[in-house]
């Protein structure tokens, strides 16, 4: 019996880190917090509705509506009328592509609470859904006009605005991430990587200086290393440089060769096949 | 003058002191779940919440503008600051100073305050003042004058009497002060109980009225974005990071962690 205990902590607590640090390992959340609900919801106390919350979400992921909708019904037992129970059962219309119903239902949610931004966001999801990317853009647009601080919709603006190729807005967004989040490198690869894309020789400038800040906040970011080596060596090559400009540049490329080598030399002594190579060298 | 070494009763001890202790106690917890009970939600509005992230989103440019290009940062200042349509310049809020008469609201709040903390206060403390009357409860470790002899020692009529002598009246109050680090510890950090800390707030209220001074603050946000230039960080940023090899310690060596419960 004690290893039954056991093994239920264990659990729980497992729930508890993947929610907080917002984990999207949809199939293992399914497996535990079902036998978690199933075999010790007596156990759990007021942990079990919040513990609802996260399965559910993970249950429209994997298509579990069964479950989902279980989980969904005891949510609505115990918090009748609550908004955030609503939003759950708009993400399930969702899930289920009843996209009218789902939007007539964060509608409700808006009137009642027009401060709500997740109700707001779930509406300009359903649109990405439904593939309608301009509007999804516009919608966006409006929402972060009234709340500039919400960085996922940034970077949720960000992802929309590379997919139509629009580089120079995708950078706008990026910056404001990279000012909220200075320390973060991932936001600093991407911007570098955005101005790649777009050319041009002072892109190319500006990216090459955000790969090194990238690297600067994380030396062991190979991609941003393999960026810093391309954009310098695009640079270098660009005929429209000065030969001090090019020595720089050169110089910078061949400083990154020798930091990919070293990275590699490593494995060279593990001999691993190149397959699992290319798997960890991101 | 002479220290008289009063022998009190151990009585007092077991029926004054440690009762009045507990009832001090669960007044402020029961005090703390009223309040809860009591609470009024504060409905922001569309436009406070946005307003509040607009200023914040203005101090994020002049703090860390350092980090993104040099014409990146010139166009969010140009936005905001600009003479003829910056934000800072152009928007006037509609401002309506929260006063405690107009605003019902803030009546019905304060008056809900001053009932759950100040009225059991009274009462208790003049309930034990007339329970517990007629003798002397404790002893204050420090000596103090004669003038703290009528506020202290109410109820007793005694000339003679040190003022470190105390009645149970202020060791209520004593109490009601003293218990308030309990509070945080056994009903967490903002409770209601708290009685000083909503004293020093209705203090500094006049600090803290933030929505009323929308405009003010768009003004103050103004100047400071003007002062402030850009200093890229990334200038020499090539140069530091190939001043030194990479930390490649730990790369390719380890199995990755993959989440497998």
């Amino acid at each position: 019996v004690n290893v039954l205990i056991i093994v239920f902590t264990e659990m729980r607590d497992k729930l508890r880190k993947w929610r907080e640090d917002n984990h999207r390992n949809s199939e293992q959340i399914v497996d535990v917090g079902e036998e978690l609900i199933n075999e010790h919801a007596s156990k759990l106390g007021d942990d079990i509705w919040i513990i609802y919350e996260q399965v559910m979400i993970a249950a429209l992921d994997c298509s579990r509506d069964d479950l989902a909708w279980t989980c969904l019904q005891e949510l609505k037992k115990q918090f009748p009328g609550s908004q955030r129970v609503k939003r759950l059962a708009g993400m399930r219309l969702e899930a289920l592509e009843k996209y009218e119903d789902a939007s007539k239902q964060y509608d409700s949610i808006l009137q009642d609470d027009p401060t709500n931004t997740a109700a707001r966001k779930r509406k300009i999801s359903i649109l990405k859904a439904q593939g309608k990317s301009a509007e999804a853009i516009r919608e966006l647009n409006e929402y972060l006009e009234q709340f500039v601080g919400d960085q996922e919709a940034w970077h949720e603006l960000s992802e929309l605005y590379i997919n139509e190729h629009d580089y120079g807005k995708a950078a706008f967004c990026l910056e404001e991430l990279m000012m909220t989040n200075p320390h973060n490198h991932l936001y600093c690869e991407q911007y570098a990587e955005v101005k790649y894309t777009q050319g041009g020789l002072e892109n190319l400038e500006l990216s090459r200086k955000y790969f090194a800040q990238a690297l600067k906040l994380n030396n062991g970011n190979m991609r941003a290393l393999f960026g810093l080596y391309m954009s310098a060596s695009h640079i270098a090559a660009s005929p429209k440089v000065n030969a001090t400009v090019k020595k720089a540049n050169v110089k910078y490329a061949a400083w990154a060769t020798n930091q990919i080598n070293r990275a590699y030399q490593v494995t060279k002594t593990n001999q691993l096949p190149v397959e699992e190579l290319l798997l960890r060298s991101s | 003058m002479a220290e008289p070494e009063l022998l009190l009763d151990s009585n007092i001890r077991l029926w004054v002191v440690l009762p009045i202790v507990f009832i001090t106690f669960l007044v402020g917890v029961i005090r703390h779940y009223v309040s809860i009970l009591l609470q009024s939600d504060k409905k922001l509005t569309l436009e406070q919440v946005s307003d509040s992230q607009i200023l914040i989103r203005s101090r994020i440019l002049r703090e860390n503008g350092k980090y993104i290009p040099k014409q990146s940062f010139l166009m969010r200042k140009f936005y905001f600051n600009n003479q003829e349509d910056g934000f800072f310049k152009n928007t006037k809020r509609k401002v309506v100073p929260p006063s405690p008469m107009t605003d019902p609201s803030m009546l019905t709040d304060m008056m809900k305050g001053n009932v759950t903390n100040v009225l059991p206060m009274i009462l208790i403390g003049g309930w034990i003042n007339w329970t517990f009357s007629g003798f002397v409860t404790t002893k204050v470790p420090f000596p103090l004058t004669l003038r703290f002899k009528p506020m202290l020692q109410q109820g007793i009529e005694l000339l003679s009497l040190d003022a470190s002598w105390v009645s149970s009246a202020s060791w209520y109050f004593l109490n009601v002060f003293g218990l308030r680090s309990m509070y945080s510890l056994i009903l967490g950090q903002d409770n209601g109980a708290d009685q000083s800390r909503i004293m020093q707030e209705q203090m500094s209220g006049a600090a803290m009225a933030m929505p009323a001074d929308t405009n003010k603050a768009f003004k103050a946000e103004w100047e400071a974005l003007e002062l402030t230039d850009h200093q890229w960080a990334l200038e020499n940023i090539e140069e530091e990071l190939m001043s030194r090899e990479l930390d490649l310690d730990g790369m390719f060596s380890k199995e990755l962690p993959t989440g497998i419960f």
